[in-house]
């Protein structure tokens, strides 16, 4: 079990100020474990989404450093990264290629195939001419196929993705993430536009991900109720600050009423 | 602060204008005496304009709310006003007194006149054309076919050649496909070029290549293709500045670069609205060539305007006849394409 206390990424006073002013993050600072299934809470405009897209530079933060652990076996400085320092073409290519990242809204293409949609986790190692004219090798493809498979909608590779439901684009959103064979896997309000039954099924199978094929994964969820059932450790956001690190049965009422706001009430998916 | 400058802007040429035109009509001067006086009445503009801002300050400094203001004023400031009946307000008035001023104005620039209208004799001579027209040579008949044809494929011929430079560039003048240092200028640029290329009308591009390439349908094909790629471009841009931004963000974060990012998370999005467009630009075309056929491009226009100059009305009228057809059947064809593809 030595391996889970590994840290792989570290961050480190991180700051965002938008060009409108607001200030989004006010000074992060966490390690995110090898293998953990890490949590965020927080309102909405406490800042989760804004710390994540910060993590694979959909986002570029303002101050501060993320680490990147990315090769801990070899010894080899060029190991640890620093995210919030990458700015050149290929270095973000190669930090978005390891750390993968699933949306609220799925973020798919909709009118292209299932398969097709999984296949864009190749995007970065195929060549630009290759893929601009749709040649994916025959592993990728394979590959693609296995992680369809691997949540449960490999009978679907070939409809169109905006013919599935929510819960089913997600996953086909999980499938192309785990395409990229990432070590991180960010989720931004993964269920948020789920109903509550699909809500779980989708949760399953980040789940899955993470304790089978062992991907750390960070998460950002504003359902109580499914943080504890899920999440192996908790942080919460509150005006762009951490106001609370944990995990998840230590939140008591006390600190939901510190985090959510006096007056805030639990609601319970089951 | 912007938008006091547009106000004041507004205000003092809504001012200057009522100001020169009253001038004009107490004075009354000839058109020579106007040309002759240009330089004159400029310095005026310019020194009028510039009470006109006066006034326009002094009126808002005082709390009159000014068409100008009422325009341009954020909404923040609007919420504050109350709502009164608009012959109770300063703008209103300003309104009434610019618009009234305008219509006078136009009325006398196009010698707008009833009895012209109403003479007998013009309308005889309408009666008359208007008979031959509708008494079609229907010998000319396979000749106009034979012209509309090359007509039709003027249209197609420019509108096909246009689409591979217009979609190309339609990314590269897209305010969210060009972004940073490099890319916003370039914007900038493409879309001034686009909009010179389209403020030249296909006419005058069919001069320009009548000279060029020699009179006949050639010319009139790279006349409509000019313009169809400014065209193009610019509608195919706007449509990929309103595409929604999640698939560009998945694309992303798969780490794909700027080209990929385009081709995966843009253009399937806009291939639709895309195929669309450009069904309806050779639907415009078609009806732009007989145009530009007047100035030389070929065509069935260069045929109408051969006998149109011999004042031939029944040959006319069998071209005319034509081409309404050709319209029409085109125009019902790329609204059905066009409803099918939604």
């Amino acid at each position: 079990m030595a391996e889970k206390t590994k840290t792989i990424l570290s961050v480190r006073n991180l700051t965002k100020q938008y060009p409108s002013g607001v200030k989004a993050l006010k000074g992060i600072s966490l390690d995110v474990k090898e293998g953990e299934f890490l949590v965020v809470i927080g309102l909405s405009g406490s800042g989760k989404s804004t710390f994540l897209k910060c993590i694979n530079k959909l986002i570029d933060a303002t101050s501060g450093e993320i680490l990147f652990y990315d090769d801990q076996s070899s010894n080899n400085a060029n190991a640890v990264i620093d995210i919030c320092k990458v700015n050149a073409v290929s270095g973000v290519k190669k930090i978005r290629q390891k750390i993968g990242m699933i949306f609220q809204h799925f973020n798919l293409v909709p009118r292209h195939s299932v398969l097709s949609n999984v296949l864009m986790g190749k995007l970065a190692t195929t060549s630009t001419l290759n893929s601009l004219l749709g040649h994916f090798s025959d592993s990728d493809r394979a590959e693609a196929q296995k992680y369809l498979d691997l949540v449960g909608i490999g009978d679907k590779a070939h409809i169109r993705a905006d013919q599935l439901s929510g819960g089913q684009q997600q996953r086909v959103a999980i499938a192309r993430a785990l395409t990229q064979n990432p070590k991180v896997l960010l989720a931004d309000e993964p269920v948020a536009s789920l109903d509550p039954a699909t809500c779980h099924v989708v949760m399953d199978y980040l789940k899955k991900v993470n304790q089978e094929l062992g991907i750390t994964v960070v998460c950002n969820l504003h359902f109580l109720s499914l943080v504890r059932q899920y999440a192996t450790r908790v942080v919460a956001l509150k005006d762009g600050q951490l106001v609370f690190e944990g995990s998840p049965e230590e939140i008591t009422p006390e600190w939901f009423e510190k985090i959510y706001g006096a007056g805030a009430q639990q609601v319970h998916i089951n | 602060m912007s938008y006091k400058f547009k106000q004041l802007l507004f205000d003092g040429l809504s001012f200057v204008f009522v100001a020169m035109t009253a001038y004009m009509w107490i004075l009354n001067p000839t058109p020579e005496e106007q040309i002759e006086k240009m330089f004159f009445y400029f310095q005026m503009f310019l020194g009028l304009y510039v009470v006109g801002i006066g006034i326009s300050y002094y009126l808002s400094h005082l709390g009159f709310v000014t068409l100008g203001s009422k325009l341009f004023e954020p909404a923040y400031k609007k919420k504050d006003h109350k709502v009164v009946r608009w012959y109770k307000t300063f703008s209103g008035w300003q309104f009434l007194i610019v618009l009234t001023v305008l219509f006078i104005v136009g009325l006398i620039k196009t010698k707008f006149s009833v009895y012209e209208l109403l003479n007998i004799d013009g309308f005889q001579g309408v009666i008359r054309l208007f008979n031959e027209i509708t008494s079609p040579n229907l010998a000319l008949l396979p000749k106009a076919i034979l012209n509309i044809f090359e007509t039709i494929f003027m249209a197609f011929m420019a509108t096909v050649l246009a689409i591979p430079f217009a979609f190309v560039l339609s990314f590269v003048s897209a305010k969210n496909v060009m972004t940073g240092k490099v890319g916003y200028p370039i914007y900038l640029l493409t879309r001034t070029t686009f909009n010179i290329m389209r403020s030249i009308e296909a006419v005058l591009w069919a001069i320009i290549f009548s000279v060029w390439v020699g009179i006949g349908p050639f010319a009139g094909m790279l006349a409509l293709m000019i313009h169809s790629i400014a065209s193009l471009a610019k509608q195919y841009s706007e449509m990929v500045e309103s595409v929604s931004d999640g698939p560009i963000e998945g694309v992303m974060s798969c780490g794909a670069n700027r080209l990929q990012t385009v081709w995966y998370g843009i253009v399937p999005q806009v291939i639709l609205p895309y195929v669309s467009f450009t069904v309806y630009r050779w639907d415009i075309n078609v009806r732009m060539a007989t145009i530009v056929g007047f100035v030389g491009g070929g065509g069935i226009g260069t045929l109408l305007i051969q006998y149109q100059g011999q004042a031939m009305w029944p040959e006319v009228g069998t071209i005319i006849m034509v081409i309404a057809i050709v319209v029409w059947l085109m125009d019902q064809a790329s609204a059905y394409i066009r409803e099918a593809l939604k």
